[in-house]
């Protein structure tokens, strides 16, 4: 989760937000060279005593900020490119889960096995125990596997919300009528927190997402079936 | 009998964020490059003066090297960097397979040796 006064994107999870990471740090090196170029030539206009206004006819200028930040462009379009269609990619998920928005709770369906369906409510601050995250916790959290391709099949019951997970690089709008799907492989285990991403009424910063990830061999045993 | 000390999480390094945002300390090949790119720029800046002793144009210099000099430095690094995480990955999957198909007839060691010997 983050914490407090976070700016910075969290640790990744998931191979997807590892490289979505990366290509963060290379787009701000380039936006940093690039204000830092800006706040140059600010502080020579600020500072200058040429005061010609009949400057015409500079074609290498012209060329050369034509040309230049067309291959910055370049530079920063084509690793996004290969991420977005990288995050496209099915790679044969394993177990498939649904996630229903409802103003304002998600409601959980594993119909793979068993056919367990639940809802996930925030905990109240008057239920919380010490240690438990005031507006992030919740009652029922999802349990899934860890180094195993999960498939997420998100709609909404009612009005827009978008299912969101900082960690795993994860943002899919919840659609009434509309089934959207993400997968993705979580990489190592523990509990990651996520909120729901559009606006959808009073509480929609009170509806909150907390997946639990444990290790293949003890998902097996059936825990999350206890419920 | 005295208790085993716990194990302390190892500190994240203080950030540093260079113009508010680029945080040098924590981004890989960042304080590499940065730290090129202004030795890069006080070179150029000031070989620039000693032969023209113009002082407006060396500090051009001086900021076009430092661009140019980060740049350079910073895609050699990450490039490098990437070319590691696969290396990494690489090894890390490789002892998985080792680990868990030891002895058995999926031993990549065993198909390795018996290719050899064939």
């Amino acid at each position: 989760m983050a914490h407090a006064a976070q700016v910075g994107l969290q640790d990744a999870t998931s191979p997807i937000m590892e490289e979505l990471i990366i290509f963060h740090d290379h787009a701000l090196m380039i936006i940093f060279l690039i204000c830092f170029l800006v706040l140059y030539a600010l502080f020579l206009t600020l500072t200058t005593k040429l005061t010609n206004t009949n400057i015409s006819d500079a074609q290498e200028m012209e060329t050369i900020w034509t040309i230049l930040p067309a291959i910055i462009l370049v530079l920063i379009a084509l690793p996004s490119l290969r991420i977005l269609y990288m995050t496209d990619e099915i790679n044969d998920p394993s177990f498939t889960i649904k996630s229903i928005g409802h103003q304002w709770y998600w409601t959980y369906e594993y119909t793979d096995y068993g056919g367990l369906i639940f809802n996930s409510y925030m905990l109240p601050p008057l239920f919380l125990e010490p240690g438990d995250l005031r507006l992030l916790d919740v009652d029922n959290r999802v349990v899934l596997p860890v180094e195993a391709p999960v498939r997420m099949m998100i709609t909404s019951q009612d009005v827009l919300h978008s299912w969101a997970v900082p960690t795993l690089g994860l943002k899919t709008d919840a659609i009434p009528g509309r089934l959207n799907q993400t997968t993705f492989t979580a990489t190592r285990p523990g509990v990651y927190y996520g909120q729901c991403s559009e606006i959808c009424g009073a509480n929609h910063s009170f509806m909150p997402i907390v997946l639990e990830l444990i290790p293949l061999k003890i998902f097996e045993m059936g825990p999350v079936f206890a419920l | 009998m005295a208790a085993a000390p716990e194990p302390v999480e190892p500190e994240e390094r203080k950030s540093l964020k260079l113009l508010g945002f680029l945080d040098v300390e924590n981004t890989p090949c960042a304080r590499h490059s940065i730290l090129y790119g202004s030795l890069g720029s006080v070179v150029a800046g000031f070989g620039h003066f000693l032969f023209t002793s113009r002082i407006r144009r060396s500090c051009d210099v001086g900021v076009g090297g430092f661009i140019l000099v980060t740049l350079g430095c910073w895609f050699h690094c990450r490039y490098n960097y990437a070319k590691q995480r696969i290396q990494e990955r690489i090894a890390r999957e490789e002892i998985k397979k080792k680990i868990l198909y030891e002895g058995t007839h999926l031993d990549p060691e065993r198909k390795h040796n018996g290719s050899s010997s064939n």
